[in-house]
């Protein structure tokens, strides 16, 4: 199958299931249970294996990828779950999608030189170097987005938050290559937004779990950071003390780690916002199963608190170094990619 | 193609992510394509980026060192990945763009060995048990 032909049956396959669920009666729609049906009756049924300081067991090397995206796509507005047999059709998809892009590279929307093809799909196949999502274990899940509730979007921006956010983006127009502190955290290897609150990475979305008496440490893969999250009933750290991922203070629940989040920099890499609040809840479910849960605050920058919930699931292996600094060349060539560019212009005006 | 998966119901599967470490604009020139053939003289397994350096010999005979960019390696040591994946000495044929500093610095689109088989898919077996899909 060419990917021109099975793009043709995906489009037709959107339009039947379009009129499908056109179809449903909104009240049917709305009957999807509040949480996954597996995932509940585990959470009833299954006792964790505790430690010897008595605390649910959460230690392992898991990952969270997936593909259900973190904001609900607009063809499924009110719709927050799938049922098991749109589920099996969306795995039959995606194991579709990796066969053919394994057997004929990726799709050509996704290079450059095609038209209507985006200046940032210069890039390398990512099925080739074994980093296309379905490579890798997925974590399914029933839900049609990470975010919860019947909108599963993003809330509005507060006024105050899109003006700052605008002077901002006017401010470094014309400016983004100036210098490397113009550029974006994740491009210098400082900080990435799959940490706090933890969530899927494009690739690489694995993550360890260690404990000790009065600890939890979680190192996300990507970008190579680990959070040591105090369970000892401390306070948070001085208001005026602020770091890339927050100060963490975590308890426990029954069989449930919630932890707390404050004290991000204003830098936050997390969407812009400064004064963030992340609270999270790790419940482990079944042998193979952390159930995730987090809500995220920002009064100066949502007009209202969002939350959201993702299986993160076990794998077998380790969690790989990711030295980001180590060749990190794409850097420093951009840079100098930006000076040519200047160069360039300069000389064409001075002619 | 052999097996034909059932596609219906719901569009629910999104294209590839194509977010990646960096804005791979901002480092490579769309309108510098190339394509090189040239022998691997390094192979420098690190992240964020691998880099495939080959010998691309010129029309001219003169030979030029590139610096291929491609993917983080972890996820090919995890589908099963050894130092022997990409023998100094192998003949590859990269289709890609040139860096935006004009340096002998590409990233590689398409990467296929000279029989034709592309980089790394095929892999033999596994040697540290990756997770069943």
């Amino acid at each position: 199958m060419t990917y021109r032909s099975l793009a043709s049956v995906i489009a037709f396959a959107a339009v039947i299931a379009a009129s499908m669920l056109a179809q449903i009666p909104a009240a049917v729609q709305a009957q999807s249970p509040a949480t996954p049906a597996k995932t509940a009756s585990a959470t009833r049924a299954w006792t964790p294996p505790l430690l010897p300081d008595g605390k649910p067991d959460l230690q392992g090397v898991w990952t969270n990828n997936t593909v259900t995206d973190l904001e609900r796509p607009k063809a499924l507005a009110g719709k927050e779950f799938y049922t098991e047999a749109e589920l099996k059709d969306l795995q039959n998809q995606e194991r579709q999608r990796l066969y053919v892009t394994e057997t004929e590279g990726q799709p050509p929307a996704n290079h450059s030189g095609v038209e209507g093809a985006g200046a940032d799909d210069v890039h390398y196949d990512f099925s080739q170097f074994g980093l296309d999502r379905a490579q890798a274990k997925l974590a399914w899940s029933r839900r049609t987005s990470i975010i919860v509730g019947p909108e599963g979007t993003i809330p509005p921006l507060t006024p105050d938050a899109r003006k700052r956010l605008a002077e901002i983006r006017a401010k470094a127009k014309g400016h983004e290559f100036d210098g490397p502190e113009m550029l974006p955290l994740g491009a210098r290897c400082i900080a990435r937004v799959n940490v706090v609150p933890l969530l899927p990475s494009a690739y690489n979305s694995n993550l360890q779990i260690v404990q000790s008496a009065g600890y939890v440490a979680i190192e996300t893969e990507e970008i190579h950071d680990v959070r040591v999250i105090p369970t000892d009933g401390r306070s948070h750290i001085p208001g005026n003390i602020r770091q890339w991922y927050g100060d963490p203070v975590g308890h426990w629940e029954g069989n449930t780690l919630v932890v707390d989040t404050t004290n991000f920099t204003e830098m936050s890499p997390f969407r812009g916002a400064q004064n963030l609040h992340v609270i999270e809840r790790f419940t482990r479910v079944d042998q193979d199963t952390i159930l995730y849960q987090f809500t995220v605050e920002d009064p100066g920058m949502w007009t209202k608190a969002w939350s959201g919930e993702l299986p993160i699931t076990r794998i077998n292996g380790q969690i790989y170094e990711y030295a980001c600094h180590e060749a990190n060349y794409g850097l420093a060539d951009t840079l100098r990619g930006a000076r040519v560019a200047e160069t360039d212009a300069a000389k064409n005006s001075a002619k | 193609m052999t097996k034909l998966f059932l596609v219906g119901g719901l569009l629910l599967a999104a294209a590839a992510p194509a977010w990646a470490h960096h804005g791979f604009a901002a480092e490579f020139d769309q309108t510098r394509p190339l394509k090189l053939k040239g022998t691997v003289t390094k192979w420098e397994v690190t992240n964020p980026h691998s880099w495939i350096h080959i010998d691309v010999k010129g029309d001219d005979g003169k030979v030029v060192g590139w610096m291929i960019e491609g993917g983080s390696p972890n996820n090919l040591y995890r589908l099963g990945l050894t130092k022997d994946s990409l023998p100094l000495g192998s003949e590859i044929v990269v289709d890609g763009y040139q860096a935006k500093d004009r340096s002998a610095k590409a990233v590689g689109k398409s990467v296929t060995f000279a029989d034709g088989r592309r980089l790394f898919l095929g892999l033999p077996g596994p040697e540290s048990e990756p997770d069943k899909k």
